[in-house]
């Protein structure tokens, strides 16, 4: 077993971080200059924004820049703006990245936020029932629900989700923003992947569990079942399901850019995807460091969490 | 809450009631799942064999017609294009691309988990840190990032995806090896006076196997997943290629006319990665 | 309530009608505790079980359990859990597996206040801490399980039995995993428990546990009861076959090895010069010196965790020694130098058969067939188990095929490394005797690494002892 501290944690994530500016900065600056059309237009068109845009202006980024110097040097610059974060403008809308993002982001974050509660609440719940009565009716009708969703990629989900309850049923709008309505077919899309899986590791953690010699030895304690399930069992049985939810990040992030995108949702992915077709560089490396980072800040809290349940991480001597 | 299983008694209990009881490759899962395969092999493979309908050949006669009319065995779409011709091609597309990306992740990902686990030291903590770096990122990012170069292109979709999947065979192969080459029985064969080349291929490509296996047929999976998902998103394959994802949005506009051409490419798409799942059995 | 245990006639079925436990008749109560002697697979868990009334439902008990002349048996499962806690208190085996992880070890104890007593959490929580001081963990109440060693988990069990105020005590191999010195600490608690007027029965496979419970002692074997008297007596003089193997086997009670003799200079095969061994701050041994002669049994005696299989391992160049230097004689091929396994299975290929594994060696060595047939033979192994994989086998016929494959390669030294720690003591004795023959006839030298002080008094030429991160260099073994 690794031995983890707070600060060992803390510190791989701050890494992880680093690695998501680095890989993000580097594609963009290599998309910047490697693209084909002049790179000082489209880069006075990033700073300046393309409605200020004219030649003078792009003469002076062509000069100040020297297109001629070392790529080393030219890199450093563009990671330097970054780290001050000066995204500098959208090619296409013109505004400044950081304000696009600030708006998108809320967007997005509710949305992730709403499908992770979701998720909670439906796939551990079915897991615990299920492993306490492994073989049972229950447990197999949920077993063939969660390989069947798991086969599903969430982009067909919400395709589905939207020609039944969107144009068929007329229950909830299909796409863009106006309330609350429209967060409901994305989130429950995200939340049913999600649960789909969790579920079954939470299944297989509880049935573990209640076959650990510590949960048959409190029932032969003297202690009844619910009490033994709700004291000794859940707890236990939920600490492979934090960490796998660790794991499930990657699944909610992705699905947030592919849900978003079908739905046509405002939000940090759906601006990814359609800064990636118009080439939007700035727009491309801004929303993807919001992603990269909400990916990073998502993996630290379950990392939190799991050293909040299990005493065994946090009393290992290091 | 009965005591139903063994495994609540101690072993000696235990060891009375039951007989060691290898485990079966061949699980009721698995035979489902490789009938799945096989059929939709059959339909990719000798479709466009026997249905010699061009798969972009538009008939504007015969524009969304429903299954079996006109001669369509699966109607048409919204250009009259032939939705049996479009969905073989499309699953031949899909076997395609996912096995040549598995392969590509694959070999380079074990190659190294095997050199790292038995080398150690900087050549271990290098590739270690490589992959740490890659995996920073959900893997769809990555692709997306690399796909703003030539959005549209087969050549960074697949670049992007084998990029990213060759950390998972890279992990288990390594921790996998590692696992061996410290154990008993490594050690006890090399006493013997047996080569490092009998230990190789008797010891460590026997237990990497199964799980390369599980870890191959599940990263095909993920990459008809991943193809399809960018494909739908418009930054994947292009129409008019017949890609199955592409298909579904495509049709959307059309669902109230059509409702079951939607549904043909869905199916296609979940068989494929349900049979892969299934082939793939558990994580361990 | 005297508390009283009576079994009477106890058989205990499968579904299919096979019989696990037969016809077992016993009686124990507070001043006399029963420990039943048995090895894996004697049904001794299965009569335990079938008193705590925590069988599978797939068996079936016939018979009599009485307590204090009420039987208990015709009660529903209901009722039966009733006695749970409340009058049987279960002692598990390896008791540190059997406390929540992830709970403070006070709050496992005072759940038994509040739960079964209807105590309040803050009075029970207090009354907990008291139990706890009680059998000797006072400050443990907010230890969790992980931080407590194997012998004071055992004290958490025994407080919670306490806490529920369990007159009677049924003890799972207490001793199951323990070192030698922890199992008299175990002993000495059960004996305890006894004088404090608890009725005890003890499941074990461990003679001297039972020898120090006292008390009545019945021997099992394949669901019978074979034999049932006081513990001195069955101990001491048993009457039954198989109770006097078990109790020959005992290494206590082996005859002592002739010793073998006098140690000539050029037959040392192994010399090791002032070699140290430290792993990060902790130093292992320092400054030993050993030397290791044909025909001789040399062995390493220490507690687990003291670096004795590392020393071995030094020995036979599989590690290298931060200090110091060993040498082999007249510079043997490494070949020569053979090492046996604690776990036998994992010393094998997995998957591979044992007659694939002998016909590559026989390949690799050129070894005639017919000499491998000779040495299964000798060793008492049956052809045909050459058709099965290591895993099915049991441990002591794998440990005696490894035995044979090492000495195909006519080994100068063998080193067994903790070899027979995982066997039961019939099968413990055989490969022992088996490997102290090979040293007389063919002037092997035998390199065993163990725990068990009786053993090594019993066989060693010399012996190594290595305590916690110290040493005593080579102590010649009194005459």
């Amino acid at each position: 077993m690794t031995t983890r501290s707070l600060q060992g944690l803390l510190l791989t994530r701050l890494l992880q971080l680093v690695a998501v500016v680095l890989i993000v900065g580097t594609l963009s600056f290599a998309l910047m200059y490697f693209l084909p059309g002049d790179p000082a237009l489209r880069i006075a068109a990033g700073r300046y924004g393309p409605d200020m845009m004219d030649n003078a202006l792009s003469d002076m980024v062509r000069v100040e820049l020297g297109l001629d110097r070392p790529l080393l040097v030219r890199f450093a610059s563009w990671m330097g703006d970054l780290l001050r974060f000066d995204l500098g403008h959208s090619l296409v809308s013109g505004a400044p990245v950081v304000d696009e993002i600030a708006l998108q982001l809320g967007y997005t974050l509710w949305l992730a936020a709403i499908a992770f509660v979701l998720a909670l609440i439906i796939g551990p719940t079915i897991g615990a029932i299920a492993g306490l009565f492994p073989g049972s009716v229950f447990d197999r009708v949920t077993l063939v629900l969660s390989i069947a969703f798991r086969a599903v990629p969430p982009f067909v989900l919400a395709v589905l989700f939207m020609v039944i309850f969107g144009v068929t049923l007329r229950w909830f709008p299909t796409a863009g923003f106006g309330g609350w309505q429209n967060l409901v077919l994305p989130s429950v899309t995200l939340a049913l992947g999600l649960a789909a899986m969790s579920s079954r590791v939470m299944r297989d953690a509880m049935a573990q569990v209640s076959q650990a010699p510590y949960f048959t030895h409190a029932r032969y304690k003297g202690l009844s079942d619910p009490t033994v399930v709700r004291r000794h069992g859940l707890r236990n049985a939920s600490l492979p399901v934090v960490t796998y939810l660790g794991l499930q990040m990657v699944y909610l992030v992705e699905g947030v850019v592919v849900v978003e995108s079908i739905f046509a949702f405002p939000g940090i992915g759906h601006a990814l995807v359609h800064a990636v077709i118009a080439r939007d560089v700035p727009m491309v490396q801004g929303t993807a460091l919001a992603m990269g980072g909400l990916f990073v800040l998502l993996n630290s809290l379950i990392d939190l969490a799991c050293l909040r349940l299990d005493p065994r991480l946090r009393r290992m001597p290091s | 809450m009965k005591t139903k299983s063994f495994a609540n008694l101690p072993t000696d209990v235990a060891a009375d009631m039951m007989d060691g009881s290898r485990s079966v490759f061949w699980t009721p899962a698995r035979i489902t799942g490789a009938f799945i395969l096989v059929c939709l092999l059959l339909f990719a493979v000798l479709g466009p064999v026997f249905i010699s309908t061009d798969p972009l050949h538009q008939n504007y006669n015969a524009v969304l017609v429903g299954p079996g009319v006109d001669g369509y065995l699966l109607g048409t779409d919204h250009f009259g294009r032939s939705m049996v011709s479009r969905l073989a091609h499309g699953a031949q597309l899909s076997f395609a691309m996912a096995f040549v990306t598995a392969i590509s992740a694959a070999v380079p990902g074990i190659l190294l988990g095997v050199i790292a686990a038995a080398r150690g030291g900087m050549v271990e903590r290098g590739l270690v840190a490589l992959s740490d770096i890659i995996l920073a990122l959900p893997g769809l990012l990555l692709v997306l990032l690399l796909l703003a170069f030539a959005p549209g292109e087969f050549g960074p979709l697949y670049l992007g995806l084998a990029l990213y999947l060759w950390v998972e065979f890279f992990r288990v192969a390594r921790i996998e090896t590692a696992r061996v080459i410290t154990s008993p029985s490594v050690e006890a064969t090399r006493l013997l006076g047996f080569s490092r080349l009998y230990v190789f291929t008797r010891i460590i490509v026997p237990a990497l196997t199964g799980p390369m296996a599980t870890l191959f047929a599940f990263a095909m999976g993920s990459a008809i997943i991943a193809v399809s998902t960018l494909s739908a998103i418009h930054v994947g394959l292009r129409p008019p290629t017949p890609e199955l994802g592409a298909m579904i949005v495509e049709l959307v506009p059309y669902y109230s006319e059509a409702p079951l051409q939607i549904l043909m490419p869905a199916i296609g798409i979940f068989l494929l990665v349900l049979g892969l799942q299934l082939m793939a059995g558990r994580k361990s | 309530m005297t508390y009283e245990l009576r079994i009477e006639n106890l058989t205990v079925r499968t579904a299919d009608d096979t019989v696990l436990v037969s016809d077992v008749s016993l009686v124990c109560g507070p001043s006399n505790p029963i420990c039943l002697i048995g090895e894996t697979g004697s049904g001794k868990s299965l009569v335990m079980h079938a008193i705590m009334g925590s069988l599978p439902d797939s068996l079936s008990c016939d018979g009599k359990i009485l307590l204090d002349g009420t039987d208990i048996l015709p009660l529903s499962p209901q009722q039966r859990r009733e006695l749970w806690g409340r009058k049987f208190a279960l002692l598990p085996q390896e008791p540190w597996l059997s406390l929540d992880p992830t709970m403070r070890v006070g709050a496992q104890v005072a759940e038994l206040y509040t739960d079964l007593r209807g105590i309040g959490r803050k009075q029970a929580n207090q009354m907990a801490a008291d139990e706890l001081a009680s059998v000797g963990l006072a400050g443990s109440f907010d230890a969790y399980p992980f931080e407590l060693s194997g012998g004071m988990a055992q004290r958490v069990s025994i407080a919670m039995a306490h806490a529920a105020q369990s007159p009677i005590m049924l003890a799972d191999e207490p001793t199951k995993g323990l070192d030698r010195a922890l199992c008299d600490v175990v002993a000495d608690l059960l004996r305890g428990e006894v004088a404090a007027g608890r009725t005890l029965m003890v499941i074990t496979h461990d003679l001297e546990l039972a020898e120090k419970v006292g008390g009545t002692v019945g021997v099992m074997r394949k669901g019978r009861l074979l034999e049932l008297g006081t513990a001195d007596q069955v101990l001491r003089n048993p009457s039954h076959d198989y109770s006097r193997e078990l109790v020959a086997a005992l290494p206590a009670n082996w005859p002592v090895r002739t010793p073998a003799r006098a140690k000539k200079s050029d037959d040392i095969v192994v010399a090791a010069d002032s070699i140290g061994k430290s792993f990060g701050r902790n130093t292992l041994f320092s400054d030993v010196d050993v030397a290791i002669a044909k025909g001789q049994v040399t062995i390493i005696l220490g507690p687990s965790g003291s670096g004795k299989s590392t020393l071995g391992n030094i020995l036979l160049k599989l590690i290298k020694p931060d200090a110091g230097h060993v040498s082999w004689g007249d510079d043997l091929p490494a070949m020569k130098y053979q090492k046996i396994y604690q776990d036998p299975p994992s010393a094998f290929i997995a998957g591979q058969t044992l007659g694939r594994a002998f016909a590559d060696l026989r390949k690799l060595h050129n070894i005639d067939g017919a000499r491998i047939n000779a040495m299964l033979d000798q060793l008492g192994l049956d052809r045909g188990l050459l058709a099965r994989r290591p895993d099915a086998i049991s441990g002591g016929e794998l440990q005696r095929f490894a035995i044979a494959r090492s000495l195909l390669l006519d080994p100068v030294m063998l080193f067994a490394d903790e070899a027979t720690s995982r066997l039961d003591p019939v099968s413990q004795k055989r490969v022992i005797d088996l490997l102290c023959a090979q040293v007389r006839d063919r002037g092997l030298a035998l390199l065993l690494v163990t725990h068990d002080p009786d053993l090594a008094e019993h066989i060693a030429d010399h012996i190594i002892r290595i305590s916690d991160g110290d040493h005593s260099s080579l102590a010649a073994k009194a005459a």
